[in-house]
């Protein structure tokens, strides 16, 4: 019997099997008391409600929208900068500091980022209650964990004969630094910079799910409502700011030549970090910290979670993030593979637009409307809404490709769906897998946001313990959520590394 | 009087179990031009990164102006520029901002953040890059987009822009024409034009490969498997040496 081999393209397909357990639980869950209104949902897409009062509150609560998420896109990318700076070995080997240092501030923000800016929202407002700063404190502490590592694997890349190059011209210790690394903060600001502001946004929706404010807190209500048609024009009007912000980024060409936009940079780079611990001052001195005290004596109640139940409740949580993350590798090359034709792309980016703007609180309440909540349900909305996301990448990945393959392929008579398979998605198979390990990382992070809203996994034990204010069980579920993030951060490294 | 420069005392280089450099004596005294005869992988590079400081060897002592390297202060170590085999230039910025990369070590941080941001004066590195034959339609292009050649004068300009008293340079006249080569030699060991290059770069020790170069150096030195083999004036040489290294 020959051996089985698998190839990267193989792989990327593969993880669809998923869909057999996940679809079974999902027909035996089905349920059509919800029927009307998933019908009213969709048909309201096309109906939104526009008039003078709805338009006033969309520009409102917009306006808290792109205040609370610049506001943290901006804190998180200068900061992350630093961090990226601290927690890379070129920091440490022109200071000649001992790695130690290094290994302390990484370990450190592997564990910051491993809690989702929800987790850190809810959070901070049983202890501070609900206020606009606690929007942008929530999303700035996880992501600039999340930007100092994208920073610090760009100057990873800097060329260590560069470094000894320039060290070798002994120049003070802050100029050799500075230019060693100013071209790869540059150009990971504008390489990352756009798709972090999106992140921002979509954080600052799902915080506002929560009741954070913003345009996520009206959605949130209208939905409570059912009010659909008011549903949509908020969905819409966000869409609408998205790619709005995408188009202006992309307008603002920066050039390090570009003497004007590199000294309004820095300004803004100084002015941001003195603006900050000002604020952080004010925030301090201004709070009040009665909530914290009682946070203080409610920890010393006993935790009343059984081992048994918290152990499945972090197998679910694995479950679900593995679950979820074959829907994100195999749906995207499937469906464009099935569907490959000029027509069908527009409405596949279509509905992968659909996917990433509707955030996932709201996908599964939707879902919600015709199954009864499990596990399957949670993987799948998890599933969705980063397929939208590798859905995306995977479109402009392949418009770009090389298409040599493929019309030479095609011109020796093989069908189309065969020339795609191998002519073109063959050759991005490697790297869009590597994405997928990166992708995997979020949906582990993610499922605390599902978790809660779908009765699965330890993020909804988390909301649970919170709710009953057991600041034990809070913290045993944070460590346990936060160390099934930290190991799959680990392992998707390392398939990432193997990868690239 | 005592006029050494440079001096390798009785040093060694090990990585990965392999003896790169063997039990190295060496003295390189003021407005001597050395050069350094060797095949590929005889220890050429790692002999320059050792005289630089750049890689600290296993075993011996590296002095430069009769102190060790860890005595010295951050100018005084500025007094050796390279000129590496592969250049070592910063990819991502343009031809004129490397070569004012040589001045880093005499100005200070808001220096290297104008040079960054284009701000700074280009034209003492414009002067140099004249020097080395480099057409000012390059000044401002980006190091990935220059040729072979056009790279390896930008690297000697940033190297000469320095105006350090020791040149330690490994292979510097690869990529360049004949002609280029004459007038990058007498930059390198003449200091042709002393109205730009006021402090004497005189004192050279320059690894080869072409023999017909030797001419300009008053000693050599042959180097094999990590050892030096001769430590001999030019005039003294003989194809026997070069068979000794070479074969």
């Amino acid at each position: 019997m020959k051996k089985l081999r698998l190839n990267y393209t193989s792989l990327s397909f593969l993880p669809i099997l998923v869909c057999i357990p996940l679809g079974y639980q999902l027909i035996n869950n089905i349920h059509f008391g919800g029927f009307k209104l998933f019908q009213e949902f969709v048909i309201s897409a096309f109906n939104p409600k526009i008039d003078n009062e709805i338009i006033i509150t969309v520009i409102n609560r917009l306006n808290e929208t792109i205040l609370i998420s610049f506001f943290s896109w901006l804190v998180s990318i200068i900061f992350g900068a630093i961090f990226g700076i601290l927690s890379s070995n070129i920091f440490y080997k022109i200071f000649k500091i001992p790695n130690f240092f290094y290994r302390i501030i990484r370990f450190f923000l592997t564990i910051i980022r491993s809690i989702h800016e929800v987790v850190w929202g809810i959070l901070l407002m049983q202890i501070y209650g609900i206020n606009f700063s606690i929007g942008i404190i929530a999303i700035c502490i996880p992501y600039i964990a999340v930007n100092s590592k994208v920073f610090a694997e760009q100057l990873e890349t800097i060329d260590y004969k560069s470094f000894e190059s320039i060290n070798q011209i002994n120049a003070p210790k802050f100029s050799s630094l500075i230019t060693l690394i100013w071209n790869p903060i540059i150009n990971t600001f504008k390489n990352f910079g756009l798709y972090r502001l999106e992140c921002s946004i979509r954080s600052t929706v799902i915080l506002g799910l929560f009741g954070i404010g913003g345009i996520g807190t009206s959605i949130f209500l209208s939905f409570q409502t059912l009010n659909f048609r008011e549903l949509w024009t908020y969905l819409w009007s966000l869409a609408v700011l998205i790619i709005l912000s995408g188009l202006i980024f992309k307008k603002i060409k920066f050039k390090t030549t570009n003497k004007i936009l590199s000294i309004s940079f820095i300004a803004v780079f100084f002015i941001t970090i003195l603006f900050s611990f000002s604020y952080f001052l004010y925030f301090i001195f201004n709070n009040n910290f009665e909530n914290f005290n009682s946070v203080i004596l409610l920890y010393q109640s006993s935790p009343d979670l059984e081992l048994f139940d918290f152990l499945k409740l972090i197998l679910e949580t694995i479950i679900l993030s593995l679950l979820a993350t074959g829907i994100v590798i195999s749906l995207p090359p499937l469906v464009i593979g099935i569907f490959n034709n000029n027509t069908s792309k527009i409405f596949i980016k279509f509905f992968a637009l659909l996917l990433r703007l509707i955030p996932t609180p709201l996908i599964l309440l939707i879902l919600l409307t015709f199954n009864n909540p499990s596990l399957s349900l949670a993987a799948l909305t998890l599933g969705l809404h980063n397929a939208g996301i590798t859905f995306k990448l995977l479109v402009a990945n392949l418009d770009n490709q090389d298409r040599r393959n493929y019309i030479a392929m095609k011109s020796l008579g093989i069908s189309k769906k065969t020339c795609w398979l191998l002519g073109l998605f063959s050759q991005q198979a490697k790297s869009y897998l590597a994405y997928c390990a990166y992708r995997s990382d979020i949906i582990i992070r993610e499922t605390a946001i599902v978790g809660i809203i779908g009765s699965v996994g330890l993020g909804w034990q988390l909301q649970e313990s919170l709710s009953s204010f057991a600041w034990q069980e809070v913290t045993i579920v944070l460590i346990a959520y936060s160390s099934i993030a930290i190991v799959g951060e680990f392992i998707n490294g390392k398939i990432k590394n193997s990868l690239t | 009087m005592n006029n050494t420069l440079l001096e390798l005392k009785n040093i060694s280089y090990k990585y990965k179990n392999n003896l790169i450099l063997n039990k190295i004596n060496l003295k390189i005294n003021s407005g001597e031009k050395i050069a350094l005869l060797g095949k590929s992988g005889s220890g050429k590079t790692t002999l320059i990164s050792v005289l630089n400081g750049t890689v600290k060897p296993t075993q011996g002592e590296v002095k430069l102006f009769n102190k060790s390297f860890e005595e010295l202060d951050r100018k005084q170590k500025s007094k050796i520029t390279t000129i590496w085999q592969d250049l070592r230039l910063i990819d991502d910025l343009s031809a004129e901002q490397n070569v004012n990369c040589g001045l880093l070590a005499e100005n200070n941080f808001y220096f290297s953040l104008k040079n960054l941001l284009n701000m700074s004066s280009f034209k003492k590195a414009h002067k140099y890059m004249q020097l080395c034959r480099l057409h000012n339609s390059i000044y401002d292009k980006k190091i990935r987009n220059l040729s072979g050649g056009q790279k390896q004068r930008v690297a000697i300009a940033r190297s000469l822009i320095q105006g350090s008293n020791i040149l330690l340079a490994d292979e510097p006249f690869n990529n360049l024409d004949p002609k280029l080569i004459t007038i990058i030699k007498n930059l390198l060991l003449e200091n042709v034009d002393k109205s730009i290059t006021k402090k004497s770069t005189k004192t050279a020790l320059v690894a080869l490969h072409r023999l017909d170069l030797l001419n300009d150096f008053d000693k050599v030195i042959g180097i094999k498997d990590g050892k030096i083999f001769f430590n001999i004036k030019r005039n003294n040489l003989k194809k026997l040496h070069l068979d000794k290294i070479f074969n």
